[in-house]
Protein backbone atom coordinates (compact mmCIF):
# COMPACT_ATOMS: atom_id res chain seq x y z
CA UNK A 1 0.00 0.00 0.00
CA UNK A 2 1.42 3.40 -0.98
CA UNK A 3 1.98 6.16 1.54
CA UNK A 4 -0.74 8.27 -0.06
CA UNK A 5 -3.45 5.64 0.00
CA UNK A 6 -2.40 4.67 3.52
CA UNK A 7 -2.83 8.20 4.81
CA UNK A 8 -6.17 8.61 3.06
CA UNK A 9 -7.27 5.28 4.49
CA UNK A 10 -6.36 6.63 7.90
CA UNK A 11 -8.31 9.83 7.36
CA UNK A 12 -11.49 8.21 6.13
CA UNK A 13 -11.40 5.05 8.20
CA UNK A 14 -12.77 4.18 11.59
CA UNK A 15 -9.31 4.50 13.10
CA UNK A 16 -9.54 6.09 16.52
CA UNK A 17 -13.15 7.16 16.00
CA UNK A 18 -14.71 4.56 18.29
CA UNK A 19 -13.93 3.72 21.90
CA UNK A 20 -14.71 0.70 24.03
CA UNK A 21 -16.01 2.21 27.26
CA UNK A 22 -17.28 -0.84 29.10
CA UNK A 23 -16.50 -4.55 29.30
CA UNK A 24 -18.20 -7.37 31.16
CA UNK A 25 -18.18 -11.12 31.47
CA UNK A 26 -20.52 -13.63 33.10
CA UNK A 27 -19.19 -16.53 35.13
CA UNK A 28 -17.63 -18.98 32.66
CA UNK A 29 -16.89 -22.70 32.53
CA UNK A 30 -19.65 -24.80 34.02
CA UNK A 31 -22.57 -22.49 34.82
CA UNK A 32 -25.57 -24.79 35.26
CA UNK A 33 -29.12 -23.50 35.43
CA UNK A 34 -28.41 -20.33 33.46
CA UNK A 35 -29.73 -19.75 29.95
CA UNK A 36 -27.73 -18.13 27.13
CA UNK A 37 -29.91 -15.02 27.57
CA UNK A 38 -29.09 -14.84 31.29
CA UNK A 39 -25.37 -15.27 30.58
CA UNK A 40 -25.57 -12.47 28.00
CA UNK A 41 -27.61 -10.22 30.32
CA UNK A 42 -25.25 -10.79 33.24
CA UNK A 43 -22.28 -9.78 31.07
CA UNK A 44 -24.23 -6.78 29.75
CA UNK A 45 -25.09 -5.53 33.25
CA UNK A 46 -21.41 -5.66 34.16
CA UNK A 47 -20.35 -3.88 30.96
CA UNK A 48 -22.87 -1.08 31.58
CA UNK A 49 -21.78 -0.73 35.20
CA UNK A 50 -18.15 -0.65 34.04
CA UNK A 51 -18.99 2.15 31.58
CA UNK A 52 -21.09 3.94 34.20
CA UNK A 53 -24.14 4.25 31.94
CA UNK A 54 -27.79 3.18 32.17
CA UNK A 55 -29.42 0.58 29.96
CA UNK A 56 -31.70 3.20 28.41
CA UNK A 57 -28.60 4.84 26.91
CA UNK A 58 -28.04 1.77 24.70
CA UNK A 59 -29.57 2.38 21.27
CA UNK A 60 -27.82 -0.39 19.36
CA UNK A 61 -27.47 -4.11 20.07
CA UNK A 62 -25.35 -6.56 18.07
CA UNK A 63 -25.24 -10.22 18.93
CA UNK A 64 -24.65 -13.70 17.58
CA UNK A 65 -26.76 -16.82 17.46
CA UNK A 66 -26.56 -19.07 20.52
CA UNK A 67 -26.66 -22.83 19.91
CA UNK A 68 -28.38 -23.54 23.23
CA UNK A 69 -31.03 -20.88 22.68
CA UNK A 70 -34.21 -21.36 20.61
CA UNK A 71 -34.18 -17.75 19.42
CA UNK A 72 -33.09 -17.15 15.83
CA UNK A 73 -33.07 -13.39 16.40
CA UNK A 74 -30.92 -13.55 19.51
CA UNK A 75 -30.20 -9.79 19.57
CA UNK A 76 -33.94 -9.07 19.52
CA UNK A 77 -34.75 -11.70 22.15
CA UNK A 78 -31.91 -10.29 24.24
CA UNK A 79 -33.26 -6.75 24.08
CA UNK A 80 -36.70 -7.89 25.23
CA UNK A 81 -35.13 -9.96 28.06
CA UNK A 82 -32.96 -7.02 29.09
CA UNK A 83 -35.82 -4.53 28.89
CA UNK A 84 -34.59 -2.22 26.13
CA UNK A 85 -35.91 -1.14 22.74
CA UNK A 86 -32.91 -0.37 20.53
CA UNK A 87 -33.19 1.42 17.19
CA UNK A 88 -30.30 -0.53 15.62
CA UNK A 89 -29.80 -4.29 15.98
CA UNK A 90 -28.74 -7.51 14.30
CA UNK A 91 -27.75 -11.11 14.95
CA UNK A 92 -24.60 -11.88 12.99
CA UNK A 93 -23.18 -15.19 11.78
CA UNK A 94 -19.74 -15.76 10.33
CA UNK A 95 -18.76 -18.42 12.90
CA UNK A 96 -15.81 -17.55 15.15
CA UNK A 97 -15.11 -14.31 13.29
CA UNK A 98 -18.55 -13.02 14.30
CA UNK A 99 -16.98 -11.53 17.42
CA UNK A 100 -14.85 -9.18 15.35
CA UNK A 101 -17.67 -8.32 12.95
CA UNK A 102 -19.78 -7.14 15.89
CA UNK A 103 -17.05 -4.61 16.68
CA UNK A 104 -16.60 -3.60 13.04
CA UNK A 105 -20.30 -3.20 12.29
CA UNK A 106 -20.98 -1.55 15.64
CA UNK A 107 -18.18 0.93 15.00
CA UNK A 108 -19.37 1.63 11.45
CA UNK A 109 -22.93 2.12 12.69
CA UNK A 110 -21.79 4.66 15.27
CA UNK A 111 -19.51 6.41 12.78
CA UNK A 112 -22.31 6.47 10.19
CA UNK A 113 -24.91 7.80 12.60
CA UNK A 114 -27.10 4.69 12.85
CA UNK A 115 -26.51 4.42 16.57
CA UNK A 116 -24.77 6.32 19.34
CA UNK A 117 -24.01 3.62 21.90
CA UNK A 118 -23.81 0.00 20.81
CA UNK A 119 -23.88 -3.02 23.09
CA UNK A 120 -21.95 -5.97 21.66
CA UNK A 121 -23.22 -9.01 23.55
CA UNK A 122 -23.30 -12.80 23.32
CA UNK A 123 -23.95 -15.73 25.62
CA UNK A 124 -24.18 -19.46 25.15
CA UNK A 125 -24.46 -22.56 27.24
CA UNK A 126 -22.65 -25.30 25.33
CA UNK A 127 -21.61 -27.24 28.42
CA UNK A 128 -24.77 -27.16 30.55
CA UNK A 129 -27.42 -26.28 27.98
CA UNK A 130 -26.39 -28.93 25.44
CA UNK A 131 -25.13 -32.44 26.00
CA UNK A 132 -21.55 -32.86 24.70
CA UNK A 133 -22.98 -35.10 21.99
CA UNK A 134 -25.43 -32.42 20.90
CA UNK A 135 -22.78 -29.73 21.06
CA UNK A 136 -20.54 -31.75 18.79
CA UNK A 137 -23.45 -32.56 16.52
CA UNK A 138 -24.50 -28.96 16.15
CA UNK A 139 -20.92 -28.21 15.08
CA UNK A 140 -21.02 -31.13 12.64
CA UNK A 141 -24.30 -30.05 11.16
CA UNK A 142 -22.87 -26.69 10.28
CA UNK A 143 -20.92 -28.49 7.52
CA UNK A 144 -22.19 -28.89 3.95
CA UNK A 145 -24.83 -31.61 3.86
CA UNK A 146 -23.96 -32.91 0.38
CA UNK A 147 -20.19 -32.72 0.06
CA UNK A 148 -18.80 -32.92 3.59
CA UNK A 149 -21.33 -34.26 6.09
CA UNK A 150 -21.92 -37.71 4.52
CA UNK A 151 -18.25 -38.49 5.21
CA UNK A 152 -18.43 -37.89 8.95
CA UNK A 153 -16.29 -34.78 8.96
CA UNK A 154 -16.53 -32.85 12.22
CA UNK A 155 -15.37 -29.23 12.19
CA UNK A 156 -12.38 -30.43 14.24
CA UNK A 157 -11.40 -32.52 11.25
CA UNK A 158 -11.25 -29.55 8.88
CA UNK A 159 -8.88 -27.75 11.23
CA UNK A 160 -6.96 -30.99 11.73
CA UNK A 161 -6.35 -31.38 8.00
CA UNK A 162 -4.85 -27.88 7.81
CA UNK A 163 -2.53 -28.53 10.75
CA UNK A 164 -1.62 -31.95 9.39
CA UNK A 165 -0.57 -30.45 6.05
CA UNK A 166 1.37 -27.76 7.95
CA UNK A 167 3.32 -30.54 9.69
CA UNK A 168 4.03 -32.17 6.32
CA UNK A 169 5.16 -28.94 4.63
CA UNK A 170 7.11 -27.29 7.44
CA UNK A 171 8.07 -30.07 9.83
CA UNK A 172 5.87 -28.78 12.64
CA UNK A 173 5.84 -31.43 15.38
CA UNK A 174 3.19 -32.82 17.77
CA UNK A 175 5.37 -31.53 20.62
CA UNK A 176 5.25 -27.98 19.22
CA UNK A 177 1.45 -28.19 18.91
CA UNK A 178 1.28 -29.42 22.50
CA UNK A 179 3.43 -26.51 23.67
CA UNK A 180 0.59 -24.13 22.77
CA UNK A 181 -1.76 -25.95 25.14
CA UNK A 182 0.90 -26.09 27.88
CA UNK A 183 1.64 -22.35 27.58
CA UNK A 184 -1.99 -21.33 27.64
CA UNK A 185 -2.75 -23.57 30.62
CA UNK A 186 0.02 -21.80 32.50
CA UNK A 187 -1.61 -18.48 31.54
CA UNK A 188 -5.03 -19.70 32.71
CA UNK A 189 -3.63 -20.67 36.11
CA UNK A 190 -3.36 -16.93 36.83
CA UNK A 191 -6.84 -16.03 35.53
CA UNK A 192 -9.59 -15.94 38.13
CA UNK A 193 -12.56 -18.05 37.06
CA UNK A 194 -10.80 -19.97 34.27
CA UNK A 195 -12.29 -23.37 33.54
CA UNK A 196 -9.01 -25.35 33.49
CA UNK A 197 -6.12 -24.25 35.66
CA UNK A 198 -4.22 -27.45 36.52
CA UNK A 199 -0.74 -27.32 34.95
CA UNK A 200 -0.09 -29.74 32.09
CA UNK A 201 3.03 -30.94 30.30
CA UNK A 202 3.75 -31.74 26.67
CA UNK A 203 3.55 -35.44 27.61
CA UNK A 204 0.12 -34.91 29.17
CA UNK A 205 -1.10 -33.51 25.86
CA UNK A 206 0.47 -36.31 23.79
CA UNK A 207 -1.05 -38.93 26.12
CA UNK A 208 -4.53 -37.41 26.31
CA UNK A 209 -5.99 -39.65 23.60
CA UNK A 210 -6.33 -39.02 19.88
CA UNK A 211 -9.44 -37.15 18.69
CA UNK A 212 -8.63 -36.70 15.01
CA UNK A 213 -5.02 -36.76 13.84
CA UNK A 214 -2.89 -34.80 14.61
CA UNK A 215 -5.09 -33.53 17.47
CA UNK A 216 -5.22 -35.11 20.91
CA UNK A 217 -7.89 -34.23 23.43
CA UNK A 218 -5.73 -31.50 25.02
CA UNK A 219 -4.98 -29.98 21.60
CA UNK A 220 -8.71 -29.18 21.39
CA UNK A 221 -10.51 -26.28 23.00
CA UNK A 222 -13.01 -26.62 25.83
CA UNK A 223 -16.78 -26.75 25.76
CA UNK A 224 -18.15 -24.12 28.13
CA UNK A 225 -20.90 -21.80 29.26
CA UNK A 226 -20.44 -18.06 29.39
CA UNK A 227 -21.23 -14.63 28.04
CA UNK A 228 -19.39 -11.39 27.31
CA UNK A 229 -20.45 -7.83 26.56
CA UNK A 230 -18.90 -4.54 25.48
CA UNK A 231 -20.12 -0.97 25.20
CA UNK A 232 -18.95 1.01 22.17
CA UNK A 233 -19.45 4.68 21.52
CA UNK A 234 -17.76 7.53 19.66
CA UNK A 235 -14.42 8.84 20.89
CA UNK A 236 -16.10 12.24 21.50
CA UNK A 237 -18.86 10.74 23.61
CA UNK A 238 -16.32 8.68 25.57
CA UNK A 239 -14.57 11.97 26.42
CA UNK A 240 -17.86 13.68 27.33
CA UNK A 241 -18.72 10.79 29.64
CA UNK A 242 -15.35 11.17 31.36
CA UNK A 243 -14.36 7.55 30.69
CA UNK A 244 -11.11 6.99 32.55
CA UNK A 245 -9.31 4.58 30.23
CA UNK A 246 -11.04 4.35 26.87
CA UNK A 247 -9.58 1.78 24.50
CA UNK A 248 -9.76 2.77 20.85
CA UNK A 249 -10.48 0.69 17.80
CA UNK A 250 -7.51 1.38 15.52
CA UNK A 251 -8.01 -1.23 12.84
CA UNK A 252 -10.62 -3.78 11.86
CA UNK A 253 -10.63 -5.97 8.75
CA UNK A 254 -12.03 -9.27 7.56
CA UNK A 255 -11.38 -11.83 4.83
CA UNK A 256 -13.57 -14.66 3.56
CA UNK A 257 -11.77 -17.09 1.26
CA UNK A 258 -14.12 -20.06 0.88
CA UNK A 259 -17.02 -21.96 2.42
CA UNK A 260 -15.97 -25.57 1.78
CA UNK A 261 -12.61 -26.83 3.04
CA UNK A 262 -11.94 -28.36 -0.38
CA UNK A 263 -12.06 -24.87 -1.90
CA UNK A 264 -9.65 -23.36 0.63
CA UNK A 265 -6.97 -21.82 -1.63
CA UNK A 266 -4.10 -23.12 0.55
CA UNK A 267 -4.37 -25.35 3.61
CA UNK A 268 -1.45 -23.65 5.31
CA UNK A 269 -1.80 -19.94 4.45
CA UNK A 270 -5.14 -18.37 5.32
CA UNK A 271 -7.32 -15.29 4.92
CA UNK A 272 -5.65 -14.01 8.10
CA UNK A 273 -2.82 -12.71 5.90
CA UNK A 274 -5.21 -10.33 4.14
CA UNK A 275 -7.37 -9.44 7.15
CA UNK A 276 -4.29 -8.56 9.22
CA UNK A 277 -2.61 -6.68 6.36
CA UNK A 278 -5.69 -4.47 6.08
CA UNK A 279 -6.06 -4.05 9.84
CA UNK A 280 -2.41 -3.06 10.23
CA UNK A 281 -2.76 -0.58 7.35
CA UNK A 282 -5.81 1.01 8.95
CA UNK A 283 -4.11 1.20 12.35
CA UNK A 284 -0.82 2.48 10.97
CA UNK A 285 1.03 -0.12 13.04
CA UNK A 286 2.56 -3.50 12.23
CA UNK A 287 2.93 -6.86 13.91
CA UNK A 288 6.20 -5.83 15.60
CA UNK A 289 4.38 -2.93 17.33
CA UNK A 290 1.85 -5.15 19.12
CA UNK A 291 2.30 -5.62 22.87
CA UNK A 292 -0.29 -8.33 23.47
CA UNK A 293 -2.52 -10.55 21.36
CA UNK A 294 -5.63 -12.70 21.50
CA UNK A 295 -5.31 -15.38 18.85
CA UNK A 296 -8.28 -17.63 18.14
CA UNK A 297 -7.29 -21.05 19.45
CA UNK A 298 -9.96 -23.62 18.69
CA UNK A 299 -7.00 -26.02 18.30
CA UNK A 300 -3.30 -25.74 19.08
CA UNK A 301 -2.21 -25.82 15.45
CA UNK A 302 -4.56 -22.96 14.64
CA UNK A 303 -2.49 -20.69 16.91
CA UNK A 304 0.78 -21.73 15.24
CA UNK A 305 -0.59 -21.01 11.78
CA UNK A 306 -2.07 -17.68 12.87
CA UNK A 307 1.13 -16.45 14.53
CA UNK A 308 2.67 -16.86 11.08
CA UNK A 309 -0.18 -15.36 9.04
CA UNK A 310 -0.48 -12.38 11.41
CA UNK A 311 3.20 -11.62 10.78
CA UNK A 312 4.63 -12.42 14.20
CA UNK A 313 7.01 -14.96 12.63
CA UNK A 314 7.83 -16.19 9.10
CA UNK A 315 5.68 -18.84 7.41
CA UNK A 316 6.58 -22.28 8.65
CA UNK A 317 8.34 -21.00 11.78
CA UNK A 318 5.29 -20.99 14.06
CA UNK A 319 6.11 -24.26 15.79
CA UNK A 320 9.64 -23.20 16.68
CA UNK A 321 8.38 -19.71 17.67
CA UNK A 322 6.00 -21.23 20.21
CA UNK A 323 8.51 -23.80 21.51
CA UNK A 324 10.98 -20.93 21.93
CA UNK A 325 8.64 -19.16 24.38
CA UNK A 326 7.76 -16.32 22.00
CA UNK A 327 3.99 -16.44 22.68
CA UNK A 328 4.28 -15.95 26.41
CA UNK A 329 5.61 -13.33 28.84
CA UNK A 330 9.10 -12.18 27.93
CA UNK A 331 8.63 -13.42 24.37
CA UNK A 332 7.82 -11.48 21.24
CA UNK A 333 4.03 -11.47 21.61
CA UNK A 334 2.34 -12.64 24.82
CA UNK A 335 -0.81 -14.30 23.47
CA UNK A 336 -3.99 -15.59 25.04
CA UNK A 337 -2.86 -14.42 28.46
CA UNK A 338 -6.23 -15.43 29.96
CA UNK A 339 -5.79 -19.04 28.73
CA UNK A 340 -7.91 -18.79 25.60
CA UNK A 341 -10.41 -21.29 24.30
CA UNK A 342 -8.02 -24.07 25.24
CA UNK A 343 -8.01 -23.35 29.00
CA UNK A 344 -10.10 -20.29 29.95
CA UNK A 345 -13.46 -21.11 28.28
CA UNK A 346 -15.07 -21.74 24.91
CA UNK A 347 -18.78 -21.09 24.83
CA UNK A 348 -19.05 -20.62 21.06
CA UNK A 349 -19.08 -17.01 19.84
CA UNK A 350 -18.67 -15.63 23.38
CA UNK A 351 -15.45 -17.67 23.55
CA UNK A 352 -14.07 -15.47 20.84
CA UNK A 353 -15.29 -12.38 22.70
CA UNK A 354 -13.25 -13.46 25.75
CA UNK A 355 -10.10 -12.72 23.71
CA UNK A 356 -11.42 -9.18 23.17
CA UNK A 357 -12.17 -8.89 26.89
CA UNK A 358 -8.66 -9.96 27.80
CA UNK A 359 -6.82 -7.74 25.31
CA UNK A 360 -8.89 -4.69 26.27
CA UNK A 361 -8.35 -5.42 29.99
CA UNK A 362 -4.60 -5.70 29.29
CA UNK A 363 -4.63 -2.30 27.54
CA UNK A 364 -6.47 -0.86 30.57
CA UNK A 365 -3.80 -2.33 32.86
CA UNK A 366 -6.34 -4.36 34.82
CA UNK A 367 -4.88 -7.86 34.59
CA UNK A 368 -3.19 -8.10 37.98
CA UNK A 369 -0.49 -10.74 38.15
CA UNK A 370 -0.91 -11.62 34.49
CA UNK A 371 -0.58 -8.01 33.31
CA UNK A 372 1.74 -7.48 30.33
CA UNK A 373 3.93 -4.49 31.24
CA UNK A 374 3.29 -1.27 29.28
CA UNK A 375 0.66 -2.78 27.00
CA UNK A 376 -0.57 -0.05 24.67
CA UNK A 377 -1.30 -1.89 21.42
CA UNK A 378 -3.23 -5.14 21.23
CA UNK A 379 -4.41 -7.40 18.43
CA UNK A 380 -7.29 -9.86 18.41
CA UNK A 381 -7.66 -12.39 15.62
CA UNK A 382 -10.86 -14.36 15.38
CA UNK A 383 -11.76 -16.97 12.80
CA UNK A 384 -14.10 -19.82 12.14
CA UNK A 385 -15.47 -22.63 10.00
CA UNK A 386 -12.15 -24.23 9.08
CA UNK A 387 -10.50 -20.86 8.32
CA UNK A 388 -13.39 -19.86 6.03
CA UNK A 389 -13.82 -16.66 8.05
CA UNK A 390 -11.01 -14.46 9.36
CA UNK A 391 -11.05 -11.09 11.10
CA UNK A 392 -8.30 -9.02 12.70
CA UNK A 393 -8.96 -6.20 15.17
CA UNK A 394 -6.38 -3.78 16.56
CA UNK A 395 -6.93 -1.73 19.69
CA UNK A 396 -4.84 0.97 21.31
CA UNK A 397 -4.71 3.25 24.32
CA UNK A 398 -5.03 7.03 24.12
CA UNK A 399 -1.29 7.47 23.51
CA UNK A 400 -1.37 5.30 20.37
CA UNK A 401 -3.85 7.54 18.55
CA UNK B 1 -28.69 -43.81 14.48
CA UNK B 2 -28.76 -43.12 10.74
CA UNK B 3 -25.91 -41.34 9.00
CA UNK B 4 -26.68 -38.04 7.33
CA UNK B 5 -27.22 -38.56 3.61
CA UNK B 6 -27.05 -35.88 0.94
CA UNK B 7 -30.34 -34.45 -0.29
CA UNK B 8 -29.73 -33.60 -3.97
CA UNK B 9 -31.01 -30.18 -5.05
CA UNK B 10 -31.68 -28.46 -8.38
CA UNK B 11 -27.96 -27.83 -8.92
CA UNK B 12 -26.77 -31.31 -7.99
CA UNK B 13 -29.28 -33.94 -9.14
CA UNK B 14 -27.13 -34.86 -12.16
CA UNK B 15 -24.02 -35.24 -9.99
CA UNK B 16 -25.71 -37.80 -7.75
CA UNK B 17 -27.21 -39.54 -10.80
CA UNK B 18 -23.66 -39.81 -12.18
CA UNK B 19 -22.41 -41.51 -9.04
CA UNK B 20 -25.25 -44.03 -9.25
CA UNK B 21 -23.84 -44.89 -12.67
CA UNK B 22 -20.31 -45.20 -11.32
CA UNK B 23 -19.09 -41.80 -12.55
CA UNK B 24 -17.76 -38.80 -10.65
CA UNK B 25 -18.97 -35.90 -12.77
CA UNK B 26 -17.03 -32.65 -12.89
CA UNK B 27 -18.36 -29.49 -14.51
CA UNK B 28 -16.34 -28.12 -17.44
CA UNK B 29 -16.98 -24.53 -18.50
CA UNK B 30 -17.30 -24.13 -22.25
CA UNK B 31 -16.54 -20.42 -22.03
CA UNK B 32 -13.38 -20.25 -19.90
CA UNK B 33 -12.22 -23.86 -19.51
CA UNK B 34 -12.63 -23.91 -15.71
CA UNK B 35 -13.17 -27.37 -14.20
CA UNK B 36 -15.17 -27.31 -11.01
CA UNK B 37 -16.33 -29.41 -8.09
CA UNK B 38 -18.93 -29.04 -6.56
CA UNK B 39 -21.95 -28.70 -8.83
CA UNK B 40 -23.27 -25.17 -9.39
CA UNK B 41 -25.65 -23.45 -11.77
CA UNK B 42 -22.87 -21.08 -12.87
CA UNK B 43 -19.12 -21.23 -13.48
CA UNK B 44 -17.28 -20.09 -10.36
CA UNK B 45 -14.65 -18.40 -12.51
CA UNK B 46 -16.53 -16.54 -15.28
CA UNK B 47 -20.16 -16.75 -14.21
CA UNK B 48 -21.17 -18.42 -17.47
CA UNK B 49 -23.78 -21.16 -17.66
CA UNK B 50 -22.25 -23.08 -20.55
CA UNK B 51 -21.35 -26.02 -18.31
CA UNK B 52 -21.06 -29.64 -19.32
CA UNK B 53 -20.54 -32.68 -17.16
CA UNK B 54 -17.62 -34.99 -17.87
CA UNK B 55 -16.63 -38.00 -15.80
CA UNK B 56 -13.42 -37.60 -13.82
CA UNK B 57 -10.67 -40.15 -14.36
CA UNK B 58 -11.07 -41.12 -10.72
CA UNK B 59 -7.33 -40.73 -10.16
CA UNK B 60 -6.07 -38.38 -7.46
CA UNK B 61 -3.62 -37.77 -4.62
CA UNK B 62 -4.15 -37.36 -0.88
CA UNK B 63 -3.49 -33.65 -0.27
CA UNK B 64 -4.27 -33.98 3.42
CA UNK B 65 -6.06 -36.36 5.77
CA UNK B 66 -7.09 -36.85 9.35
CA UNK B 67 -7.87 -40.12 11.08
CA UNK B 68 -11.02 -39.72 13.16
CA UNK B 69 -10.86 -41.49 16.54
CA UNK B 70 -13.76 -39.71 18.21
CA UNK B 71 -16.85 -39.77 16.02
CA UNK B 72 -18.82 -36.60 15.21
CA UNK B 73 -22.04 -37.89 16.73
CA UNK B 74 -23.47 -41.35 17.32
CA UNK B 75 -24.02 -42.18 13.63
CA UNK B 76 -20.29 -42.55 12.98
CA UNK B 77 -19.35 -44.23 16.25
CA UNK B 78 -19.22 -47.69 14.72
CA UNK B 79 -16.79 -46.57 12.02
CA UNK B 80 -13.88 -45.20 14.06
CA UNK B 81 -11.04 -45.06 13.37
CA UNK B 82 -11.56 -43.90 9.80
CA UNK B 83 -9.50 -41.63 7.55
CA UNK B 84 -11.13 -38.52 6.11
CA UNK B 85 -9.30 -37.49 2.96
CA UNK B 86 -8.85 -34.25 1.10
CA UNK B 87 -8.25 -35.67 -2.37
CA UNK B 88 -6.75 -33.60 -5.16
CA UNK B 89 -8.18 -34.96 -8.40
CA UNK B 90 -6.05 -35.33 -11.52
CA UNK B 91 -8.29 -32.70 -13.17
CA UNK B 92 -7.45 -30.12 -10.48
CA UNK B 93 -10.38 -29.81 -8.08
CA UNK B 94 -10.15 -31.09 -4.52
CA UNK B 95 -12.87 -32.99 -2.67
CA UNK B 96 -13.63 -34.50 0.73
CA UNK B 97 -13.97 -38.26 0.93
CA UNK B 98 -13.05 -41.22 3.08
CA UNK B 99 -10.51 -43.99 2.65
CA UNK B 100 -11.65 -47.56 2.08
CA UNK B 101 -10.00 -50.86 1.36
CA UNK B 102 -7.24 -50.59 3.94
CA UNK B 103 -6.27 -49.49 7.41
CA UNK B 104 -6.60 -45.73 8.07
CA UNK B 105 -3.05 -45.67 9.39
CA UNK B 106 -1.76 -46.66 5.96
CA UNK B 107 -2.78 -43.30 4.46
CA UNK B 108 0.13 -40.97 3.69
CA UNK B 109 0.47 -37.49 2.17
CA UNK B 110 0.45 -37.36 -1.64
CA UNK B 111 -0.48 -41.07 -1.84
CA UNK B 112 -2.10 -42.05 -5.16
CA UNK B 113 -5.74 -43.01 -4.77
CA UNK B 114 -8.57 -44.23 -7.03
CA UNK B 115 -12.31 -43.60 -6.93
CA UNK B 116 -14.65 -46.29 -5.62
CA UNK B 117 -18.41 -45.67 -5.97
CA UNK B 118 -20.15 -47.13 -2.95
CA UNK B 119 -23.95 -47.50 -3.17
CA UNK B 120 -25.67 -46.53 0.08
CA UNK B 121 -29.29 -46.89 -1.05
CA UNK B 122 -31.31 -46.70 -4.29
CA UNK B 123 -30.71 -42.97 -4.65
CA UNK B 124 -27.35 -42.24 -3.06
CA UNK B 125 -23.94 -43.57 -4.01
CA UNK B 126 -20.97 -42.01 -2.17
CA UNK B 127 -17.60 -41.37 -3.81
CA UNK B 128 -14.83 -42.97 -1.74
CA UNK B 129 -11.17 -43.64 -2.48
CA UNK B 130 -8.79 -46.59 -2.16
CA UNK B 131 -5.06 -46.80 -2.63
CA UNK B 132 -4.24 -46.79 -6.39
ZN1 LIG C 1 -16.21 -20.22 -16.90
Amino acid sequence: MSAVSKSSARNNSLRGKIAVIGIGMSPVGKVPGKSPLWLAADAAKKALADAGIQKREIDGVLSSHAMASPFHRFSIAFSEYFGIQPTFSNTLQVSGATAATMFNIGAAAIHGGLAETVLVVAGDSLLSGLTPELALRSLTESRDQQYEMPFGIPVANTFAMTAHRHMKEFGTTPEQLAQVAVTQRRHASRTPGAQQTKPITVDDVLNSGMVTTPYHKLDCSLISDGGAAFVLTSAERAKALGIERPVYLLGGAECYTHEHLFLMPSLTTTGAVESSRRAYAMAGYGAKDMDVAGVYDCFTGTVIMMLEDLGFCPKGEGGRFVADGQMTYGGQIPSNTHGGLLSFAHSGIPGSLFHFHEVIAQLRGQCGERQVADANLGLVHSLGAGFATNATTIFGTERTL
Amino acid sequence: MKKPLPAPDADTAEFWRGLRNGQLLLQHCGDCGNVQYYQQGICRNCGGENLTHRPASGRGKVHSFSVVHRAPGPAFKGDVPYAVLLVELEEGPRMISTYIGGKPDDVTFDMDVTLVCEPINDEITLPRFRRA
